[in-house]
């Protein structure tokens, strides 16, 4: 099949221009296009008819799509700009082609982007209506963090840091030079040894596994139910933070806060107090699906590495969707090298993670762990050697 | 970034992609075929996710058959380097010629040159598809790309953005003629989106009943058409429970074709329990499915499949 467009120049620029237009609604609509990609949609006019609607729809995915959620978003934006892409194309061989006839698609584009515009509100009407709704429970309280003594964290520091020695690294399958390694080295034996003598080596050259840093992650729930937990939540934080110095964290309860930066300033107390003012539905109401979810969208390409462990901790009482919750989770799995729930519940005795929202997260979980004291730390630092 | 060659091989039109693949006997749909003609024509990479045994790394091996071509393949695992991916000098016999030249009373000068030359070099999948005579380019798959670490990624992405190859003893190696590449995976992490980007993206679903009852008509030759219509509506039925491994079309055409050497031409549910195997892999899916009732879907999937075969007339 040969361009059926592209007989005249300005046939050609008005259908780039259609191109770049259908890309900023995709962009107004939350689905970036790289350039780059786009260059490869206007390439595949030399080979596809794009007078077919199913052809030119498929060319548009295969090059500017990268993963299969974002397919439904934009099956809808392409049925509405195909209509005004159409009505360009005849306005193209009616009048004279170019500027007038990119001038209307400019229009249509405008439209469409109003058009979802005011769908938009009204979708983010209900998602308020609903994050209101929690709202209702969420108790914007300031606790006072900042009653922590030095010796309560010393002591948290010190049974953490044997846990953070085994979350942080972990041995490489890659192999590098070592001069204690076991496996010799031929490649640098030979290149630097072969001119001088073939008889014997005039020095052994070995290699080892390299230790590799692992990224953490930490999503701390401080819901209404987690409150018990706050002062053993905030020494473990510390804990890990004073060893690990990028450890990301953010809290969640009906919504997402990261909070890496404020962590990031001197002195605990100060911090602490900050922590209290910016987390502003500290001990409100839980959505653990939802705030998953909202971590997904808005921190995990950007937080994760296919080496963070991600380490989850909660009570698992949610009151959002299930099927929204097992969505997120398996987002959140895929994303991760490993993803931990550390659960204070687990610790007293006769507890089952019957509750709806732990229940949902289980499958998704690489370790289910007790987080009921300082003490429960120790058999996590176990837990994750075993996992290396 | 180098200029773009063009490739040796190229369809001629999408019909001709749905075509070929017809007769390597792979039922394809528009959108793939138009994909994998988009991939040769523009000489990008195609990558294709989807569940396991949706037929991914068959559509490579197809690929290779109609262009009628060499399938290179690189099987992807944690902990792969260049090494095994790209090239390796022959230690043992870099090792042996030294002994050799000595033997032979070679000047001390001379002793070791040849040791870092193509004769010594062992070449590994990317390379080997890299290194084509520019006739006949062969179709590179990197299957379950996945299950690589990030810094083969991160390498991968090199490779396939320039198609040349530095091997620091020789020097840059350029495909003289890109391959065709195809790219793997079964989504159990995220990939980069740099990667990502430098593809042709396609999903591939589980099919419909019509496209599964086709696969099975060509795949497993002298089956009944009411057989295979129960199977896949069988299928259909299991797929809509949530196993902990679903499954694909691999396993539809395994059990079909046990049911054959079976001599079943009726699915009955002694003949389904027996064969169980063929389609769940794990005791948990199996249980589950008896706790469902064979029984129950093996006689919804009868009455089902012989209403659609009538109506569709097959």
């Amino acid at each position: 099949m040969i361009a059926v467009i592209g007989q005249t120049q300005h046939h050609e620029t008005s259908m780039f221009k259609q191109v770049v237009h259908f890309s900023r609604v995709l962009h107004n609509e939350g689905l970036s296009v790289n350039p780059a990609n786009l260059i490869d949609l206007c390439r595949c006019f030399d080979y596809v008819d794009i007078r077919s609607r199913d052809d030119f729809h498929t060319a548009a995915c295969t090059t500017l799509l990268s993963n299969r959620e974002d397919l439904d978003l934009f099956d809808r934006v392409f049925e509405r700009f195909w209509d005004g892409t159409l009505k360009l194309g005849v306005n193209v061989v009616d009048d004279r082609p170019g500027e007038p006839g990119s001038g209307e698609g400019k229009k249509e584009a405008r439209t469409e982007h109003l058009d979802s515009e005011a769908d938009d509100p009204a979708e983010k009407g209900e998602d308020e209506a609903d994050a209101l709704s929690y709202s209702a429970d969420e108790i914007l309280m300031k606790r006072d963090l900042g009653t922590l003594t030095d010796e309560e964290i010393d002591q948290a520091s010190h049974l953490t840091k044997e846990l953070i020695a085994a979350i942080a690294t972990q041995w490489s399958r890659r192999k590098a030079p070592d001069k204690r390694g076991m496996a010799p080295d031929f490649r640098r034996m030979l290149r630097r040894n072969a001119l001088h003598s073939a008889e014997g080596f005039a020095e052994m050259r070995y290699l080892s596994r390299r230790i590799k840093k692992n990224r953490l992650l930490l999503l701390c729930d401080v819901s209404g139910s987690m409150q018990r937990y706050s002062k053993f939540m905030i020494q473990f934080i510390y804990g890990l933070r004073s060893m690990i110095p990028d450890l990301e964290v953010a809290v969640f309860s009906t919504r997402v806060t990261r909070i890496t930066d404020l962590l990031r300033r001197k002195g605990i107390e100060a911090s602490l107090s900050s922590v209290a003012e910016k987390v502003q539905d500290w001990s409100g109401g839980t959505d653990i699906g939802g705030c998953i979810g909202e971590f997904n969208d808005l921190y995990a390409a950007k937080l994760l590495r296919s080496r963070s462990v991600v380490i989850v901790l909660s009570d698992g009482w949610d009151r959002g969707d299930t099927d929204v919750m097992r969505e997120q989770m398996s987002r959140l799995k895929r994303r991760a090298y490993k993803l931990l729930w550390l659960n204070p519940l687990l610790g007293s005795q006769g507890y089952r993670p019957l509750c709806q929202g732990m229940a949902t997260a289980l499958p998704y979980l690489d370790f289910f762990l007790p987080a009921h004291s300082l003490g429960s730390l120790s058999q996590l630092a176990e837990t994750i050697r075993k996992m290396n | 970034m180098s200029e773009r060659q063009p490739a040796a091989h190229q369809f001629d039109s999408i019909e001709a992609v749905e075509a070929r693949f017809a007769e390597e006997g792979y039922v394809t749909d528009r959108m793939l075929a138009t994909t994998v003609y988009l991939a040769v024509s523009l000489g990008k990479p195609v990558f294709l996710e989807g569940e396991p045994g949706v037929g991914k790394t068959e559509v490579a091996k197809v690929i290779a058959g109609t262009l009628n071509t060499e399938l290179i393949r690189l099987q992807c695992y944690e902990g792969l380097d260049t090494a095994h991916a790209l090239y390796e000098w022959n230690y043992p016999r870099q090792l042996l010629e030294l002994r050799l030249q000595e033997a032979r009373g070679l000047n001390q000068e001379e002793i070791g040159r040849n040791l870092f030359s193509e004769e010594f070099l062992l070449k590994r999948p990317l390379l080997r598809a890299i290194q084509n005579d520019g006739v006949q380019p062969p179709v590179l798959l990197i299957d379950e790309i996945d299950r690589s670490d990030e810094e083969f990624e991160a390498f991968l992405l090199e490779v396939l953005s320039d198609f040349q190859i530095t091997i620091p003893e020789i020097g840059t190696i350029e495909a003289r003629c890109r391959p065709v590449v195809v790219l793997t995976s079964n989504r159990t992490r995220e990939l980069h989106d740099a990667l990502k980007r430098r593809c042709l993206y396609h999903w591939i679903d589980y099919p419909n009943f019509s496209k599964e009852v086709q696969i099975i008509t060509t795949r497993v030759p002298g089956i009944e058409p009411r057989l295979s219509a129960q199977i896949c509506r069988f299928m259909e039925l299991l797929r809509d429970q949530d196993f902990y491994k679903r499954p694909g079309i691999a396993e539809t055409i395994d059990w079909a074709s046990a049911l054959l050497s079976l001599k079943v031409t009726d699915l009955d549910q002694a003949s389904a329990e027996a064969t169980l195997g063929c389609i769940l892999k794990y005791r948990g899916d199996i249980e589950k499915l008896r706790a469902l009732g064979i029984e129950d879907l093996v006689q919804q999937a009868r009455v089902v499949s012989h209403y659609e075969a009538v109506s569709s007339g097959t």
